[in-house]
């Protein structure tokens, strides 16, 4: 068994039995065919063979139903028969069982001898029955099963014609007609079963015909009994489901078994027997034959390049594994998702004999085999070509291979019904498909191949640095060094250099959401007359931010620092944050990008904020012991998840520090803030300024705590100025200190001497704040949410909405069935109508689709007004209030 | 040849049949008929709908091959972490199964699984035959999860035990089973979470982004690029937003019935529906930044898709469509942006849809138009033809017919790549129907 897992089909190399059975009916002049089972088999199958053929493929289902399960599914199939035959008038109905109709033990042959009896009108419909259990095969069985109930249970005329019989497996429509056209110029009198090639192919007609028109008649299958011959187009075909052997032992009629005509061996072997059975070779045919010869040796040298995997049903692998074999194409690998006991005894010479000539070591035959054992064996063979269908796509896309897609199904590309396989011509479309497969893979990448396995160059580290759009190689780019470029920026930078007066710098605040609560912090909008971290007087979108920047610019010419400092995280908004620096340094490459944030999610974005171009960051690091972090961060939620006390802490300042770290190493300033907490990490500081300057760190900030009214910490007594200064002296002989902090709003605009942010501050606050005006409650009867679409009386939710007359509130959806406010407790008896009325009782209006008498009369008691209205629900609102 | 079966015709509302009375009902939510050649699929079809977007999980088809081959792998729902689920688990059960039971077999492939591979998370999904013979697996389930410490949580979705939204209800029912162990009633509620959509070709990374704008906290998304960890933190949100009602409505009640999470609707298909439902959410769960954000950002948004929409109706105006889809969430959506690009729609149909459904799909159409619950295609082609339909939008099935008819076509199902939801989708939508009906492929067929 060619799997992975024993009791697990991982990625399945096969379909089930009804799918060949219904594909093969469709081969049938006017014939419908019915799945007897439940609804979804026909769907699904619909759905695989109509994106494969792209033709409307209309199969039926006798839609069997719980009660038909328990007690017998026929009266769904009598009716099923009858309606088909309504809609579609076939002269032929398939039925073919499915898994649920065989394991409850229908009696399909009872049924139809029924169906007959109680519509003697239908009688010349001829009803062939398959049984296909889903879980005895795959669809290539199926296929036959189907082919065998056709001929045995279609009447035979009884003496003997001129015709010879050609049984296929699943070829494509497009091969079926090379072989009715091959048969054609030979001069042979022949019967092709089945034939598809113009029902699952068909042109564009004036009027479309949802009966399948063409394909072999009931009249020719009824005369191979009296065929001279019988040519069967497959290898592995079961004795029990072989046409031809059915006919032999039934009637007599001499058959041979062919591989598929599919290469020179394959396609030499069937004209053969076709003019061994009187065939005429013509020169067009020899023709072919040449041309495929000459092609074999234009290409060889390219074939034998290829190691490729195989798998699909047994014949068509057979035969696709001896072109290749022939071509010199190594077929390492042979797969079937089919039960076939002679699978490997019958493809092992070939895949033999062609390893061995390219002195490749290994092969891999398997029958019962899926897709998961497929990946394992690419790895392991070194497989670089895929042959075979569609669900090939996965290993396709996983290994980077290419995949001649032939068989069935092919529902990811057009053409599935025009692929070419057999004869000159179709085995050599196919086989130049797969050499050209080889050979683009080849151009695409022998360049990079050998640049890698033989260049050497001087310097290959300096090679070796990955191409980034990173401000410094932009900076670079404009002549300078970018040692001296930052150096620069970081002198321009005034929260990094000192005195405050020369530059200024913006904060945008982008980042309304905060991912850690620190003690010390409440962070709220809106008090333009306060000035510490956290505040801002409104949250700007990055567009309303480049706005804004390019407002501030054009004002302030000495502008150089572009700070993204909350009012929440900066880390905590990355997507507002990075599209905000992305669109400011479209408009603007030099502005220096400076990142104030709590470290939490640095050592995620990291290396995108490099990317960036962020080029100067600021990390509040106030403990590197989590016992002290534990009494300074309430919680910190971390990827989904709350943390609180020394847990949280751990998270946090592992991060922190990981975080700095990276940062220094790749070149960006680091700047560390510390909030200075008395009682709490005062005497730890020290500590935590040794351990950020090993980091790389290149400046502490030691800050004084702002006591915020309605924080953990806001009785908290501060540390004075002088012990601030004093602590910083301390430190100062680590690591340079800030000594003129002034401790910024989230918005903060100039210089640090010169906030000016105020003037900056949006004009769209007047519409926000006009609204108190007139508020109205409003209900809506609604089914789908987005309209007024439901009667009052049958509402079981109302959405209650507030509006000014222009602009429509959401507040809430209330459920009637549970609806009960307040402290009183509902009656379980109260009707219907009163919990309708009770829901709705503090709006002043209620809309709705249509509203009885007697419920109308009740709301204007209750002064509520009713509106009956079909509209979207936003648009309702606002009418209402408007005309109340 | 008949086209309207007797039995069809109360599901059917035409005014020239004279079925269907006045359109005020129409037989809907009803087996289908047998050999009328139903578009519908089946029970564990819609289950696995639902379910297939959870990206970590291991979704095993416990019965013979079939059902778990064509449903490999074929959906849009993209994901931003875990790539498991595009594979495809069966027990693959043979004669021999079906005879002796499975159940075995399937207790034997969670172990396999278990011990090659690192499983949190596993669905089994029994099909039609296990229906039948009567395998266990609640019991193989159970024993698994206790044995293994993981979940492995069964849906029981023989093919014949109803219609897709049973297999909807199904797949709620096995989410409600995957959270409630995760709920505390202790735990402080906040951030929403999406229900009812499954990020076909990035969806719900365009409503999330929305959010994100806002600044809005997404918890768990059900179930587009969902996974088990975001999954079992649903109980903590403070409300459930839904986007496809037909499908998730159901876990969204359950939601609010077990773990006291209010829910209420939104649509975030056409640019009306998502404008209403970006705010309505902001109204409901975000603060007075959230709001005002909220407004400019949807505003802002409108604007740009109805000066895009401006450009392109002059090619639509006028045009005639016909809808062929899965529920009545999605035709009516379907309607109502049909309406805005100017275009009337002249046949509506779904397959699942229900009886409130059509009464709404009824008051947006014109007397005119067709209305079929659970169409065929030999409905479809007449109705088409006689409506004069430019283009359809529907599932793969009906695309060659559509094609053969010479009636432009547009994907509308979990098979589809290009977003259609949010202010994009809006985008792609009109350039889809644009692409496909203005294409100059149909003039050479009318001269031929």
């Amino acid at each position: 068994m060619g799997r992975n897992f024993k009791n697990l089909n991982v990625n399945p190399c096969k379909m089930c039995v009804p799918m060949g059975a219904v594909t093969a009916f469709y081969g049938i002049k006017k014939c419908m065919s019915i799945l007897h089972g439940s609804q979804g088999c026909s769907t699904y199958i619909r759905r695989h063979m109509a994106t494969h053929y792209n033709e409307p493929v209309d199969i039926a289902s006798s839609s069997l139903t719980e009660q038909g399960t328990v007690f017998g599914g026929e009266k769904n199939l009598l009716q099923g028969l009858e309606n088909l035959i309504r809609l579609y008038e076939p002269e032929v109905i398939g039925i073919a069982t499915t898994c649920l109709a065989e394991t409850i033990g229908e009696d399909v042959p009872a049924i139809r001898h029924k169906f007959y009896e109680m519509h003697p009108e239908y009688r010349h419909v001829r009803i062939i029955n398959a049984s296909t259990a889903g879980y005895a095969g795959t669809q290539y069985e199926g296929f036959f099963r189907a082919l065998h109930a056709i001929v045995s249970q279609v009447e035979m005329q009884m003496g003997h014609n001129e015709k010879i019989n050609l049984v296929t497996g699943y070829l494509s429509p497009a091969d079926t007609r090379y072989l009715k056209d091959l048969l054609a110029e030979m001069e042979l009198e022949y019967i092709l079963l089945p034939d598809f090639s113009e029902n699952l192919d068909g042109g564009h007609e004036k009027d479309y015909n949802r009966l399948p028109q063409a394909g072999t008649s009931i009249e020719d299958i009824s005369l191979m009994a009296g065929a001279r011959y019988t040519i069967e187009l497959s290898h592995f075909v079961q004795a029990e489901s072989s046409p031809a052997q059915y006919l032999w032992e039934k009637y007599g009629v001499p058959y041979v078994r062919l591989d598929l005509p599919t290469g020179l061996r394959g396609m030499d072997a069937l004209l053969a027997k076709l003019v061994e059975l009187g065939g005429r070779l013509t020169e067009k045919i020899s023709k072919a034959r040449s041309r495929y010869l000459d092609a074999m040796v234009d290409s060889h040298k390219y074939n034998a390049l290829g190691r490729a995997l195989v798998f699909g049903e047994p014949d068509f692998v057979q035969g696709t594994v001896k072109l290749c074999a022939e071509n010199g194409l190594v077929p390492v690998a042979a797969l079937t998702g089919a039960v076939c006991p002679s699978f490997k005894t019958a493809l092992e010479p070939e895949l033999a004999a062609a390893a061995e000539t390219q002195f490749v070591s290994g092969f891999v035959i398997e029958a019962d085999a899926d897709f998961a054992r497929a990946e394992e064996l690419v790895k392991e063979l070194s497989v670089n070509l895929l042959i075979g269908n569609s669900d090939g796509r996965r290993v396709a896309e996983k290994f980077g291979l290419p995949l001649i897609r032939a068989s069935f199904p092919i529902h990811d590309q057009v053409g599935g019904q025009r692929v070419r396989t057999i004869g000159y011509e179709g085995s050599l479309r196919f086989l130049d498909r797969m050499v050209n497969a080889l050979l683009l893979q080849r151009a695409e990448t022998f360049r990079e191949d050998m640049y890698r396995k033989y260049y050497k160059r001087e310097d290959d580290h300096a090679a070796a640095r990955p191409k980034q759009e990173t401000d410094r190689q932009v900076l670079a780019e404009s002549g300078l060094d970018a040692a001296a470029m930052l150096a620069k920026k970081t002198a321009e930078h005034p929260c990094f250099t000192c005195g405050g007066g020369k530059y200024a710098r913006i904060h945008l605040p982008v980042a309304p959401q905060c991912n850690i609560q620190c003690r010390y912090c409440l962070r709220s909008f809106d008090c333009p007359n306060e000035s510490r971290p956290g505040v801002t007087a409104e949250i700007l979108t990055p567009e309303q931010a480049l706005a804004k920047y390019k407002r501030v610019k054009t004002d302030m010419p000495n502008l150089k620092v572009v700070g993204i400092a909350g009012p929440g995280d900066s880390l905590a908004n990355f997507a507002g944050t990075s599209e905000t620096l992305r669109l400011i340094r479209e408009f603007d490459p030099e502005v220096t990008f400076c990142l104030s944030t709590n470290g939490l999610m640095l050592p995620m974005y990291a290396e995108e904020i490099i990317k960036l171009g962020v080029t100067h960051v600021t990390i509040t690091i106030n403990a590197v012991e989590p016992s002290i972090g534990a009494k300074i961060y309430e919680y910190i939620d971390y990827l989904g998840t709350r943390y609180t006390g020394e847990a949280a802490a751990g998270i946090l300042l592992g991060n922190q520090l990981t975080g700095l770290k990276y940062l220094a190493v790749h070149g960006v300033v680091c700047k560390v803030n510390v909030v200075m907490l008395k009682g709490v990490n005062d005497t730890h500081i020290e500590t935590v300024v040794k351990k950020v300057k090993e980091l790389g760190a290149h400046i502490t900030n030691i800050m004084q705590m702002i006591p915020v009214k309605g924080s953990a910490f806001e009785a908290m007594p501060l540390v004075s100025h002088k012990d601030v200064m004093a602590m910083r002296e301390k430190c100062g002989q680590y690591i340079g200190q800030m000594l003129h902090c002034r401790q910024c709003r989230a918005d903060a605009v100039g210089t640090l001497n010169n906030d000016v942010s105020i003037r900056y501050r949006s004009c769209a606050k007047s519409a926000e704040t006009a609204s108190e005006k007139n508020l109205q409650r409003v209900a809506v009867a609604t089914k789908s949410g987005m309209l007024v679409d439901q009667h009052f009386g049958q509402a079981e939710e109302f959405y209650i909405y507030e509006s000014d007359g222009e602009q429509a509130h959401f507040i809430e959806r209330r459920s009637v069935a549970k609806y009960c406010r307040g402290e009183e407790v509902c009656d379980e008896k109260a009707s219907r109508m009163e919990k309708l009325l009770h829901a709705i009782d503090d709006c002043g209006s209620v809309l709705a689709l249509r509203i009885g008498d007697s419920p109308q009369q009740k709301l204007a008691l209750m002064g509520i007004r009713v509106i009956t209205t079909y509209d979207r629900i936003e648009t309702a609102v606002n009418k209402a209030v408007r005309g109340a | 040849m008949d086209t309207v079966l007797e039995e069809r015709k109360a599901s059917i509302f035409a005014q020239e049949l004279g079925c269907g009375g006045d359109g005020s009902s129409i037989g809907c939510e009803r087996a289908s008929v047998s050999g009328a050649v139903s578009q519908r699929a089946c029970v564990y079809c819609g289950a696995r709908v639902v379910l297939n977007p959870i990206t970590d999980a291991f979704h095993i088809v416990h019965g013979p091959i079939g059902c778990a081959s064509y449903t490999w792998d074929i959906r849009g729902s993209l994901s931003s972490g875990s790539d498991l689920y595009r594979n495809s688990f069966s027990t693959d059960l043979r004669e021999k199964d079906v005879i002796f039971g499975g159940a075995e077999k399937l207790q034997r492939a969670i172990e396999e699984i278990v011990q090659e591979k690192k499983a949190k998370l596993i669905f089994v999904y029994a099909t039609c035959i296990v229906g039948v013979i009567g395998d266990d697996i609640e019991a193989v389930c159970r024993q698994a999860e206790e044995k293994f410490g993981i979940r492995v949580i069964p849906v029981k979705a023989p093919g014949f035990s109803g219609t897709k939204s049973q297999g909807y209800k199904l797949a709620c029912d096995a989410m409600m089973r995957l959270i409630r162990p995760h709920y505390d009633e202790k735990l402080k509620k906040c951030g929403v979470n999406i229900l009812g959509d499954f990020n076909l070709a990035g969806e719900m990374w365009i409503i999330k982004n929305y959010f994100h704008r806002i600044g809005i906290p997404i918890v768990s998304t059900f179930t587009g690029d969902a996974s088990y960890e975001t999954l079992i933190k649903a109980p903590r949100a403070a409300i459930n937003i839904v986007q496809c009602a037909g499908s998730s409505a159901y876990l969204a009640k359950r939601m609010e019935e077990e773990f006291n999470i209010p829910f209420f609707k939104v649509s975030f298909f056409g640019v009306e529906d998502t404008t209403n439902s970006i705010l309505r959410v902001a109204d409901a769960v975000g603060d007075a930044a959230a709001v005002k954000k909220a407004a400019c950002f949807t505003t802002e948004e409108r604007r740009k898709a109805e000066s895009f929409l401006e450009i392109y109706r002059p090619h639509l105006t006028g045009r005639r469509a016909a809808i062929y889809v899965g529920g009545g969430f999605k035709a009516i959506s379907l309607i109502r942006q049909f309406a805005e690009m100017g275009i009337k729609t002249v046949v509506v149909g779904t397959q699942t849809g229900k009886q409130e459904d059509y009464t709404v799909i009824r008051s947006l159409v014109d007397a005119d138009t067709v209305i079929l619950d659970d169409a065929n295609p030999a409905e479809l082609e007449r109705f088409m033809r006689e409506t004069k339909a430019d283009i359809l939008v529907g599932g793969v099935k009906e695309r060659p017919l559509a094609y053969k008819l010479g009636i432009a076509f547009c994907d509308h199902n979990h098979e589809r790549k290009h977003a259609l939801g949010g202010y994009e989708g809006v985008v792609n939508f009109t350039r889809e129907i644009n692409l496909s009906i203005n294409s100059p492929v149909w003039k050479y067929l009318k001269e031929a």
